[in-house]
């Protein structure tokens, strides 16, 4: 009873950060295993694959030992977590580096992208969502139809070739699309990894210059394509919320259009925490096929090496932490959303 | 006979659902008189007119090794929409069955199965497909199997969500008051009812699968040179791009949009339709 | 000014609206003085609601003042630009609305709602808005305002939220008040505080009010003048006494019959040379529920004790939350009870298995509550109602067909309705074969769960008359779920009076209308709002004050 009376006692947001934070032990248990798996999935002798045509007896038997595949399985999964746990993820075939060093070296480069394009889709998906609703049958609401329709079934590797063909190629106005910095230019000394706010930091202008260049394209990529999802969704549930009764009832009671349109929003936060944590998973997919087409030399890139050269470890380094960063995001959101929403209970 | 004739007179009038049907069309007949479309070989490299532009002999130009765009665009068709029909209807065998019963009995092993299913929902689809082809071998029958296994977990919360809603409705507590079964309850009551939102995901999903095959063979974790897939022909002019050499990337993109397009067009009137009320005035 | 009505605060002239080529008012005009009450009435498509909201210029999408003018103390309000709309809304004229927890931000603070309301159109700090808004609160019957106006809409009561919205409507001080049907779907003695309240504060501050509504009763009793509407018109306008006494126009007439309570059917006094067989006993019956997740349980059903002859009809009586539906749910096994005995022609039907009701459930059928949702939305009406005859043993297809037949004329629906599907169906076609599906296997025994509640009053009483012909000529017993007291007198031969999950009194019908003897029969009775009460009846907003307090 006391201890009940303390609990409700702590202030909700409190509360709610404390519910949620332990639920992401067993989840992040559960990428383990499936991670672990992924790589026993590998059809036929995993050494043979992973040394390819140089494999010597010698050479298979003492990986074979390395990885442990001469224990249970039950051993090994042990293993591979008790590995994870100290921040060892195995070497990287192709790069012979420890993978977590090859994760952690390009994850700023993966962030900073998806971080920008995660802002300007938000803003470009919510701002045409609500003046599509609000302004119903306007210009805005009959351009976010036909967008909405085509941004679904456009792929995000082709829009990025063609913004290449058309502004680079063609216009001339955008940097080439060959890593995060000009060749020329020295990257700013690392303080967030983040080139754009490192290079504020260092006063070097010219840096700036150079990294906000070249995230323009893809950036403009990603949220053209995911803009669209978002708005569309967005757009679903502004309106229901916009049409609704309470909001018909604030008409009547007189409120400005601009309290209405904000009480609408407030309203709307909630599903749109929601679509925003489901747009980092889809960004971070999406960053994939990006990365490869600028040669961001970020974590999707890695990721494409890895599957093109076979490089399993690197393979598993990368899914693990791809899984665990969406367990966080998932963790925020859910967290945001019950802040949100003085409805649920906790 | 009835409902026939209304899918026909919805269709005739709108617009969206008339091209979504018309683009259909137009890739069945693309699947079926293939060879009859094409003018060359769709696998068969001529090194001597590599990166042609498109001309009266190549109508969409050539690729680096020689091989004509149109005729690959056109074959492609037979291996883009192979997987993804068969990916999403392997996921809908096997979700809605799994979903209409972890939604109607509920007990510690639906729990446990939801509880799997969020957790795969939980990693990035792109990311995981990814890894999944690439152990397992990049097959196009591998392809469609980890899209299957993808698209299942959302098929099967699909229905059991509606499910869940259904079973409190009150026409279920008056069927049951009507003295039918659980198995009636279940398929005859049920069932159709929670159909209707798989049935529009279906054509949704398959939109989806078609992206995510040409995503994973974009980046080379799909199906391999040379079959003709769509995804594989923009990642082979890729480089070309930046040297303004265009017909190679952008033929085959079109083909994914007009594909996926179709789809979209089609889920959307699909939604219109199974909603009994927008069907049936008085 | 209008120089024949001085007094005339607001003044309709021939309005029309229309959306695209549905004319939903036409050439309605009337005028509204200060400290008055007009009531509007009309059924379902009469376009009340739409004249509601015409009234301040904010039709819902597609409606088109077409013609005519509304002018608030000889301003015309039409001719307004936006700016003074808007702060016409709610400053001059203020609209209260149906189900007032739909009509409150979810997520904002009731205090800071009825705040912003205020500031919208008088200004103030966020301090001022908010100690006028707790003031207010208090001035509406809200106990403990400070608290109260740091809830949020979803722990309130609806009968607390309907304040918080007449809050709403009065705070900003405006003239005119409109109530769209505020209370309906509250219960009878919360909805009387509520109109008592209201009406009481609008007389008070001298405001001229508008109740619409679809209930004759409330118009009977508030009102100093009555108009009735009738697909986009208003059909007859006068003073409440007259227009009870002598309708002019038959469609009043035949509303007014509408609403009157039928005479009691043939009491068990009537027919009391042989008592009949008893056929349905229930003896204590409890069913108590958790709530989500704690510890805390409510006790829905508490020990219900009681019995129906055959050919006779209970009416269970009680307002949302006694548990009177619970009881029903577990006469015909929707829900197993906890404890005590279900005695059905002498089978304790409680501890049957599924298998072995099976044959008792076509002898014992219920009629579901909401007519469109208990329907499946995909089966067409023959199968809805043929679907209970496979608890016949070999009935045939063409059996089937002709039983639907015989069915749809017994609850007089034209044969055609056998092809359609719900959603093409009135809603009292729908009350219709719901009655129909549930008579199907000639059943012994029918729970009729709110037969009445939201429909038209020429609707339901037809659907009064539809059940008294059945249980006069099928010689049908039945329990009687309602909280609709009108329609027990029209029906029950006896009465329980449910609250808390207990029968609180229990008798003849006319025994208990005529003399109850617990103080809660005697709150739900002096709630009731019936069109019978003498002209000195219809001012009790004035001279009485609330039922009961402690039954918010």
């Amino acid at each position: 009873m006391t201890l009940q009376s303390f609990w409700r006692g702590l202030p909700r947001p409190l509360r709610i950060v404390i519910t949620r934070l332990p639920l992401i032990v067993p989840q992040m248990f559960g990428v383990m295993l499936v991670t672990f798996l992924l790589v026993r999935l590998l059809p036929g002798d995993p050494t043979l694959l992973m040394l390819g045509n140089t494999a010597t007896p010698e050479s298979i038997a003492a990986l074979r030992e390395k990885l442990g595949l001469d224990r249970t399985v039950w051993e090994q999964f042990v293993a591979y977590v008790g590995n994870v746990l100290q921040g060892d993820l195995g070497v990287s075939l192709f790069t012979s580096n420890p993978v977590t060093v090859d994760l952690m070296e390009r994850a700023p480069a993966t962030l900073e992208l998806i971080t920008y394009a995660m802002i300007l889709t938000v803003i470009v998906g919510v701002t045409l969502a609500v003046v599509s609703v609000v302004r119903k049958g306007g210009i805005v609401d009959n351009f976010s139809r036909i967008y909405g329709l085509a941004a679904g079934a456009i792929p995000d590797f082709w829009v990025g070739l063609l913004l290449i063909f058309f502004l680079f190629y063609i216009a001339g106005i955008v940097p080439a699309p060959f890593g995060r910095i000009d060749a020329f230019v020295t990257a700013p000394p690392a303080v967030t990894g983040f080139y754009t706010i490192d290079s504020l930091i260092a006063g070097d202008w010219a840096a700036f210059q150079s990294s906000a260049g070249r995230l323009l394209l893809p950036v403009l990529t990603l949220a053209i394509v995911n803009a669209g999802a978002l708005m569309k969704m967005t757009k679903t549930t502004f309106e229901d919320i916009y049409r609704s009764d309470f909001i018909r009832h604030q008409r009547a009671s007189g409120l400005p259009g601009r309290a209405i349109i904000r009480s609408a929003l407030r309203n709307s936060l909630p599903p749109i925490i929601t679509l925003v944590g489901f747009l980092f998973g889809f960004l971070l997919g999406a960053a994939v096929l990006v990365e490869t087409i600028f040669a961001w030399g970020g974590l999707g890139q890695y990721a494409v090496q890895a599957v093109i050269n076979s490089d399993y470890p690197a393979l598993q380094g990368f899914v693990l932490v791809a899984a665990g960063f969406i367990l966080i995001v998932y963790l925020i959101v859910d967290i945001l959303y019950e802040l949100a929403d003085p409805r649920i209970k906790v | 006979m009835k409902s026939l004739r209304s899918l026909f007179t919805h269709i005739r009038r709108h617009p969206a659902a008339m091209v979504g049907v018309i683009l259909l069309a137009l890739q069945i007949v693309a699947i079926v008189f293939a060879p009859l479309l094409s003018t060359h070989s769709p696998t068969e490299a001529d090194p001597i007119s590599s990166l042609q532009p498109p001309s009266f002999e190549h109508w969409l130009g050539t690729d680096v090794s020689g091989m004509d765009i149109y005729s690959r665009i056109i074959y492609a068709t037979r291996i883009n929409l192979l997987i993804s029909i068969s990916a999403v209807a392997l996921a809908f065998v096997l979700g809605v069955p799994i979903g209409l019963l972890i939604g109607y009995y509920r007990g510690f092993v639906s729990s446990l199965i939801m509880r799997l299913f969020d957790f795969i929902q939980s990693f990035p689809v792109f990311v995981l497909g990814m890894a999944l082809v690439s152990v397992m071998g990049q097959e196009i029958w591998n392809v469609a199997i980890v899209l299957a296994v993808l698209f299942t977990p959302m098929f099967a919360r699909l229905i059991r969500a509606e499910v869940l809603s259904l079973r409190e409705r009150p026409f279920i507590s008056a069927a049951r008051c009507s003295g039918a079964t659980d198995a009636s309850i279940m398929f005859r009551h049920i069932l159709p009812n929670a159909l209707t939102p798989a049935i529009v995901q279906v054509s949704i999903s398959i939109g989806m699968a078609i992206l995510l095959t040409a995503g994973l063979s974009f980046i080379g974790a799909g199906v391999r040179m040379p079959t003709p897939e769509w995804g594989l022909m923009v990642s082979s002019g890729a480089q070309q791009m930046i040297l303004g050499v265009w017909w190679v990337s952008l033929f085959p993109g079109l083909a994914i949009v007009i594909s996926v397009l179709c789809f979209a067009l089609l889920g959307d009137a699909a939604k219109e339709l199974s909603d009994p009320t927008t069907r049936t005035r008085r | 000014m209008n120089p024949r009505d001085p007094k005339a605060l607001l003044k309709v002239d021939k309005l029309t609206v229309s959306f695209g080529d549905n004319t939903v008012l036409d050439d309605v005009s009337f005028t509204l003085r200060r400290d008055e009450v007009l009531g509007i009435v009309g059924e379902t498509g009469a376009g009340k609601s739409v004249l509601a909201r015409a009234l301040i210029d904010l039709l819902p999408e597609g409606g088109k003042i077409v013609s005519g003018d509304v002018a608030l103390d000889g301003t015309s309000i039409l001719s307004m630009n936006p700016k003074q709309k808007r702060e016409l809304r709610g400053g001059q004229i203020a609209l209260i609305g149906t189900n007032a927890k739909a009509l409150l931000d979810p997520v904002e603070k009731v205090g800071t709602q009825v705040a912003r309301v205020l500031r919208a159109h008088q200004g103030g700090s966020r301090g001022a808005t908010w100690k006028a808004a707790v003031d207010l609160f208090a001035k509406v019957g809200i106990v403990d305002p400070e608290r109260r106006a740091h809830a949020y809409p979803h722990e309130l009561s609806g009968g607390m939220a309907q304040r918080v919205v007449i809050a709403m409507a009065l705070i900003a001080h405006p003239q005119v008040v409109l109530a769209d049907d505020a209370t309906l779907g509250l219960d009878a003695t919360i909805q009387v505080q509520v109109l008592d309240l209201l009406v009481r504060r609008c007389r008070e501050l001298g405001l001229g009010a508008v109740i619409i509504t679809h209930d004759l009763g409330v118009v009977a009793n508030y009102c100093d003048r009555i108009a009735i509407m009738r697909e986009g018109r208003i059909v007859e306008l006068k003073p409440a006494g007259l227009f009870l006494k002598q309708p002019e126009e038959p469609y009043s007439g035949v509303l007014l019959d509408a609403a009157r309570a039928r005479p009691t059917p043939r009491g068990a006094a009537d027919a009391s040379a042989a008592k009949p067989k008893t056929l349905l006993q229930v003896d204590k019956l409890e069913k108590f529920f958790t709530v989500g997740g704690s510890n805390k349980v409510v006790r829905a059903v508490d020990g219900v004790s009681f019995s129906v002859g055959s050919g006779e009809t209970l009416a269970l009586v009680g307002e949302s939350g006694s548990g009177k539906t619970t009881v029903g749910q577990c006469l015909v096994r929707l829900l197993d009870p906890g404890g005590g005995r279900v005695l059905f022609d002498g089978n304790d039907i409680t501890t049957l298995p599924e298998r072995e009701f099976r044959p008792i459930r076509r002898r014992i059928q219920m009629v579901f509550q909401e007519p469109y949702v208990a329907l499946n939305p995909r089966w067409p009406v023959e199968s809805l109602i043929g679907e209970p005859l496979a608890l016949i043993p070999k009935t045939s297809g063409a059996a089937r067909a002709k039983r639907v037949r015989e069915l749809l004329d017994m609850v007089r629906l034209p044969a055609r309705i056998a092809d359609y599907y719900p959603h093409q169906l009135t809603a009292g076609e729908q009350k219709r074969v719901g009655i129909a599906r549930a008579l199907a296997t000639s059943p012994d025994f029918v729970v009729f769960d709110e037969p009445t509640t939201a429909l038209d009053i020429r609707v339901r009483a037809q659907i009064i008359d539809l059940v008294r012909d059945l249980q006069r000529d099928m010689g049908l017993s039945a329990l009687f779920i309602t909280h609709d007291l009108n329609s027990v007198r029209s029906l029950a031969h006896y009465v329980a009076v449910m609250r808390h999950g207990k029968i609180v009194e229990h008798g003849e019908t006319e025994t208990i209308f005529a003399r109850p003897a617990e103080d809660y029969t005697k709150a739900l009775l002096a709630a009731e709002l019936p069109i019978e009460q003498s002209e000195a009846q219809r001012t009790r907003a004035l001279d009485r004050h609330s039922v009961e307090p402690s039954l918010t």
